[in-house]
């Protein structure tokens, strides 16, 4: 099948996709719902793995349960899981049942989860499994025996966007070294940071997906600054969700000025809303996306 | 310098539940500097088997658990050992291992071994290598992100790292903010430029 977004990331095209969470058990009502809720309003549907470390659905399953219905799919691949040999044998079926976007991460570790005494793998880091699929995609295995065929993913990787932190910007750097094809951003709270990072990241002219986290509340606000790596989210902003009639409205609110802002300067925008995607063909439209 | 920390002591017990006469070895080059296999703590480990009803006959403390010369060696200083029923190991798993080989007496261990690591200032400091028998910690500045990061990585910090701290733990410093100012210091950043490939592990 022909992958419109591959399209629209390789021609400079705004894209928009949404994060999905597997179910924890083998019904996948809820989560087929969820992605059908966004069916027309983005472009793909990005699954998680085992998010936070808590066990859940395969990715790949689910991926292939989305596609048969129709819906473009993204699927993410740990490091935290699975070596080397698992991985690859992952990713050659993960192409053999249609998938072809990737995206890689490190992967929470086992302490943030539910299984907290499995043993945490990361037998590759993020930029050797980039480099790995590249391998695979040029027809050998990572130690170079050859693939009878080979798979064409489009990998996307996650960075931080904080350009004081140089060592974050160096495995960025790495990332799109090892042939990363887009990068996907944390939830953004500060368009003056991303637009900082923006001007370290255009040299290397990789799409950038900036992440969304609509806000529901001033507590999950705070919650997150504390508990989420790398979210700054300023007091001004916690200030008008506090002061909010409908905090609701006012985090919609927040994400679309956030849209606006950094629209011009990326290459699309990764909603991850807690819980359904109930509201999320709501916040598109106010924040100017039509259907 | 192998970590290693006591077992509880419930725990000990219903290891030794099938057995009342005992026999005590220590360790005195780790388990002793530690505090978990010295003479002390053997003398603390007696009483509290004897309080529990066990009979202790007798104990030793050899240089080094793991590197015990031979049984005889070992036996020649308490002949004790030889009516034992079961052998008690205060020292780290290696030591265990190597005391079971020597004998036929049941061997157990009241030590839970965890890292190797070493002690700087009188401060105990874990994970310092995990004996990945491919040497890269030249690189880093001394620093090894193969043992002090909780997820090995090679090619820089997870996205997880957050104000300089670790992920798992918001009381560590991020092994690769610590690798960053080293090498910044040594103005050795380029070593950090570089890919590193997947490790090949032994
Ligand atoms: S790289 Fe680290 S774990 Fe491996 S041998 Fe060297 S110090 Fe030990
Ligand atoms: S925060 Fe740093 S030390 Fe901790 S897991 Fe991530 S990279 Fe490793």
């Amino acid at each position: 099948m022909h992958s419109l977004f591959q399209d629209k990331i390789r021609s400079g095209s705004f894209v928009i996709t949404a994060e999905i969470t597997p179910p924890k058990g083998t019904d996948t009502t809820k989560a087929v719902e969820n992605a059908d809720m966004l069916r027309g309003c983005v472009d793909a549907l990005n699954i998680t793995d085992n998010n936070r470390a808590v066990m859940r659905m395969s990715p790949v399953a689910l991926g292939k349960i989305l596609k048969d219905r129709g819906h473009e799919v993204i699927v993410q691949m740990t490091c935290r899981d699975r070596n080397r040999l698992a991985l690859q044998s992952e990713l050659l079926g993960a192409y053999a049942l249609g998938i072809e976007n990737i995206c890689v991460m490190t992967g929470d570790h086992v302490k943030s989860g539910d299984h907290q005494g499995a043993k945490a793998v990361y037998d590759l880091d993020s930029v050797q499994l980039l480099s790995m699929i590249r391998k695979m995609m040029n027809g050998s295995d990572l130690y170079g025996n050859p693939l009878d065929s080979a798979p064409e993913f489009m990998v996307g990787a996650v960075s931080n966007i904080d350009p004081g932190q140089a060592m974050q910007m160096l495995k960025f750097k790495k990332k799109i070294l090892e042939g990363a094809d887009f990068i996907q951003t944390q939830a953004i709270y500060d368009p003056d940071l991303f637009e900082s990072f923006m001007e370290y990241a255009r040299e290397f002219k990789v799409p950038v997906i900036a992440g969304i986290i609509p806000l529901k509340s001033a507590g999950m606000a705070r919650f997150m600054n504390e508990n989420v790596p790398g979210i700054h989210i300023g007091e001004d902003l916690i200030e008008r969700m506090e002061q909010a009639r409908d905090p609701v409205h006012e985090g919609f609110e927040i994400s679309c000025e956030v849209i606006s802002r950094i629209r011009p300067i990326c290459q699309g925008i990764h909603l991850m809303p807690i819980g359904q995607h109930l509201n999320t063909q709501r916040l598109l439209e106010m924040a100017g996306f039509s259907k | 310098m192998i970590i290693s920390q006591d077992k509880p002591f419930e725990e000990i017990l219903e290891l030794l539940q099938d057995h009342r006469t005992i026999f005590i070895i220590g360790c005195n080059t780790c388990a002793s500097k530690l505090h978990v296999g010295g003479e002390e703590e053997i003398l603390t480990m007696r009483s509290g088997l004897e309080d529990a009803g066990k009979d202790v006959i007798g104990w030793a403390l050899p240089t080094a658990a793991c590197s015990i010369r031979s049984w005889e060696h070992l036996a020649e200083k308490d002949r004790s050992i030889e009516k034992a029923d079961a052998v008690l190991v205060m020292a780290c798993g290696s030591g265990a291992s190597v005391i079971s080989r020597v004998t036929d007496i049941q061997v157990y261990t009241s030590n839970n071994t965890t890292s190797l690591g070493g002690i700087f200032k009188g401060e105990i400091l874990p994970d310092q290598c995990k004996m990945c028998g491919n040497c890269t910690i030249s690189y880093f500045g001394g620093i090894c992100p193969t043992a002090q990061c909780p997820k090995n990585l090679l090619n820089g910090p997870c996205g997880g790292c957050a104000d300089g701290k670790c992920e798992t733990d918001p009381d560590k410093d991020c092994v690769w903010e610590m690798i960053y100012l080293k090498l910044k210091e040594m103005n050795r950043l380029d070593l950090v430029e570089k890919i590193y490939l997947p490790r090949e592990n032994k």
